[in-house]
C-alpha cells in the first residue's frame, strides 16, 4: 500500500505538470491499480484501529489512566475518552473492512490520528513521561522509555494511508462499490 | 437545458432530454447513497462509542470497592495498616508486588520498618497498587495484590508481605499469573494456607478492592513505586538532601516523634494462645499489628516476638514461628 503511494509522492508534482488529464501517472491513479491499493490502505488502516482498540477495551480503569496521564483533558473528561476511544477506533476499523463509507472514515481517521500526534507533542513539549497508551498499556514511564519520536513517525505514517484513502476512497471488495454497482 | 433549447426540433433533443433527466436522477439516487452511507457512517460510529462507553462504565469496578480486606483503613478502606494504630508517626507506602525497586527498598529496610514498627514508633500504610500489570502485561500484580489483602484478612499481612518480596519473581516474567504460585508461598507462612484463604486467592475476592487501590494511586500524582512518606512528606530515595538509609530513617523517625508518646504495638505476652477462627468478621474489629502475628488456624502456635521473627528472603519457611509449632 506504500509503494504507489511513496511513488505516487515521488513523481507526482513533475508527472502531472505536462500532461495533467493523460498522463501515464494519472490513468494508474484512476485505474485498477489504485483501487487495489486503497483496498490494501482500508486494510491496513482497519487492522492497526483493531489493533488499538481492542488492546484498550480489557481494562477500562487502564485505558481511563491513559488518558489521564496526558494531562489534557478535565478529569471530568478522562473517563468517557477512555472508554470510548477504543469502541471509536474499533467502529473506524468496521467501516474500513466493510468499506463502507471509506472517505467519511478515513476523514475521521486522520483527524483522529492528528488529535493523537498533537497529544504527544503536546506531552513531549511539556517534558512528562508517558507511554502513549496507543495499543494498550499507558501512563508513567521512566525518562528512558518514552518513545515519543517512533510514536509520532508511526502515527504520521497511518496519516498519510488515511490522506490517500480521502485523496482515492473507489476501492476494490467495498460496500461502496457494491452499492454503487 | 440550453442546449436543448437551441436545438429544440429533432430526436436528437428529445433523446438528449431523456439522457439529461436520466443523468438527473442518477444523480439524486447517487446523492441519496452517499447520504445514507455517511448516515450508516455517523450512525456506527455513534452506537459504537455510546454502547462502548455505558457497557465500560458498567464494566469498570466500582471506586469504593465493596468488600475490602478486615482492619483496612481510609475513608474508602483502601489502605492496610501494620504496626500500632495509635504509633506517632505515620509511614505511607506505595508498593507493587512486582515492582523491582520495591523488592530493594524492602530489602534494604523492612527489618527497619518492622523494629520501627514494633517499637510503636510508626503504623506504615500500605497501599497495595498493581500498575505493573498494565507496563509489563499480566496479572501477578493484581493477584499478587489480592493475595494480599486475603493474608490481611487472616490477620498475616506482614509475613505474607515479607515473603513475597523475599520471592519476588523478575519483572518481566509474571508466574503470580499463576494463582497456584501465590498460594504455594502462602505455604511459608505458618497458618496462612487455609481452605479460606485459597478460596480467597482463587476466587480474587477482593479484585474490586484491588482496582479501587490502583485507580486511587492513578489520581495520586505518585508515579511510581516504592513511593514512601513520613508523615506525608517523601522519603524515598532522599529527604531533602539526604539519602535514605536504615539509620537515617530510624533518625528522621525519632526527630519527627520527638515528645510524643509512642504507640502501643502488640506485645508477644497480649497475643492469645488460642487462635481465633480464621473468618474475616472475627477479626473486622482489630487492626494493630497484634492480628498480624496472631495465629489463625492452629491453636496449638503461639505467636512469637515480632521482631525475633524476620523472614529470611529465601528461607521464610524455616523461621521462628514454624519452629514453636
Amino acid at each position: 500500500m506504500t509503494a504507489p503511494q511513496d511513488a505516487m509522492l515521488a513523481r507526482g508534482p513533475a508527472a502531472t505538470r505536462p500532461a495533467p488529464a493523460g498522463g501515464r501517472l494519472r490513468r494508474a491513479l484512476d485505474g485498477p491499480g489504485a483501487a487495489w491499493a486503497s483496498t490494501a490502505a482500508r486494510l491496513a488502516l482497519a487492522a492497526v484501529w483493531t489493533w488499538a482498540g481492542l488492546a484498550k477495551v480489557a481494562d477500562p480503569a487502564e485505558a481511563a489512566q491513559a488518558v489521564r496521564a496526558y494531562r489534557l483533558l478535565p478529569e471530568a473528561l478522562v473517563k468517557p475518552v477512555g472508554y470510548g476511544l477504543p469502541f471509536l477506533e474499533l467502529a473506524l476499523a468496521l467501516l474500513l473492512l466493510a468499506g463502507l463509507g471509506v472517505r467519511a472514515a478515513a476523514v475521521l481517521s486522520a483527524a483522529l490520528l492528528l488529535v493523537f500526534i498533537a497529544g504527544i507533542g503536546s506531552v513531549w513539549a511539556r517534558g512528562l513521561t508517558i507511554d502513549c497508551g496507543c495499543f494498550g498499556g499507558g501512563g508513567q514511564v521512566a525518562a528512558s522509555q518514552t518513545r515519543y519520536l517512533q510514536e509520532i513517525l508511526r502515527d504520521t505514517g497511518l496519516l498519510l494511508v488515511a490522506a490517500w484513502l480521502v485523496w482515492r476512497p473507489r476501492s476494490r471488495l467495498s460496500a461502496d462499490a457494491w452499492l454503487n454497482s | 437545458m440550453q442546449m436543448s433549447e437551441k436545438n429544440r426540433d429533432g430526436k436528437r433533443s428529445a433523446r438528449e432530454r431523456l439522457a439529461a433527466e436520466r443523468q438527473a436522477q442518477e444523480d439524486r439516487a447517487r446523492r441519496k447513497r452517499k447520504l445514507v452511507v455517511l448516515g450508516s457512517v455517523v450512525a456506527v460510529v455513534a452506537v459504537a462509542v455510546g454502547v462502548g462507553v455505558a457497557v465500560q462504565s458498567r464494566r469498570s469496578q466500582p471506586e469504593t470497592p465493596v468488600a475490602a480486606p478486615s482492619g483496612a483503613v481510609g475513608d474508602r478502606k483502601l489502605v492496610i495498616p501494620d504496626g500500632a494504630a495509635n504509633a506517632p508517626a505515620t509511614l505511607t507506602v506505595y508498593e507493587d508486588p512486582r515492582c523491582p525497586a520495591c523488592q530493594l527498598f524492602e530489602k534494604a529496610f523492612r527489618p527497619t520498618v518492622d523494629r520501627l514498627k514494633d517499637e510503636g514508633k510508626i503504623v506504615a500504610n500500605y497501599h497495595i497498587v498493581s500498575f505493573i500489570d498494565r507496563h509489563d502485561s499480566g496479572t501477578g500484580s493484581k493477584n499478587g495484590a489480592n493475595a494480599l489483602a486475603c493474608a490481611q484478612d487472616a490477620g498475616r499481612f506482614r509475613a505474607y508481605h515479607n515473603v513475597l518480596y523475599a520471592n519476588q519473581p523478575p519483572e518481566t516474567e509474571d508466574p503470580w499469573s499463576n494463582r497456584g504460585a501465590l498460594i504455594s508461598l502462602a505455604g511459608k507462612v505458618p497458618g496462612l494456607d487455609t481452605p479460606a484463604f485459597r478460596a480467597c486467592v482463587n476466587g480474587n475476592t477482593y479484585g474490586g478492592w484491588v482496582s479501587a487501590v490502583q485507580q486511587d494511586f492513578d489520581k495520586s500524582g505518585f508515579t511510581s513505586t516504592p513511593t514512601v512518606l513520613l508523615n506525608g512528606e517523601s522519603v524515598f530515595p532522599r529527604k531533602g538532601g539526604q539519602d535514605i538509609t536504615p539509620a537515617n530513617l530510624t533518625a528522621w523517625v525519632d526527630a519527627a516523634n520527638k515528645g510524643k508518646r509512642l504507640g502501643t504495638p502488640a506485645s508477644p505476652a497480649a497475643s492469645p494462645a488460642a487462635g481465633p477462627s480464621a473468618s474475616p468478621a472475627a477479626k473486622a474489629h482489630g487492626r494493630t499489628a497484634r492480628r498480624h502475628h496472631r495465629p489463625a488456624a492452629s491453636p496449638a502456635a503461639v505467636s512469637p516476638a515480632p521482631a525475633a521473627a524476620p523472614l529470611a528472603p529465601g528461607a521464610a519457611a524455616s523461621t521462628a514461628p514454624a519452629s514453636t509449632r
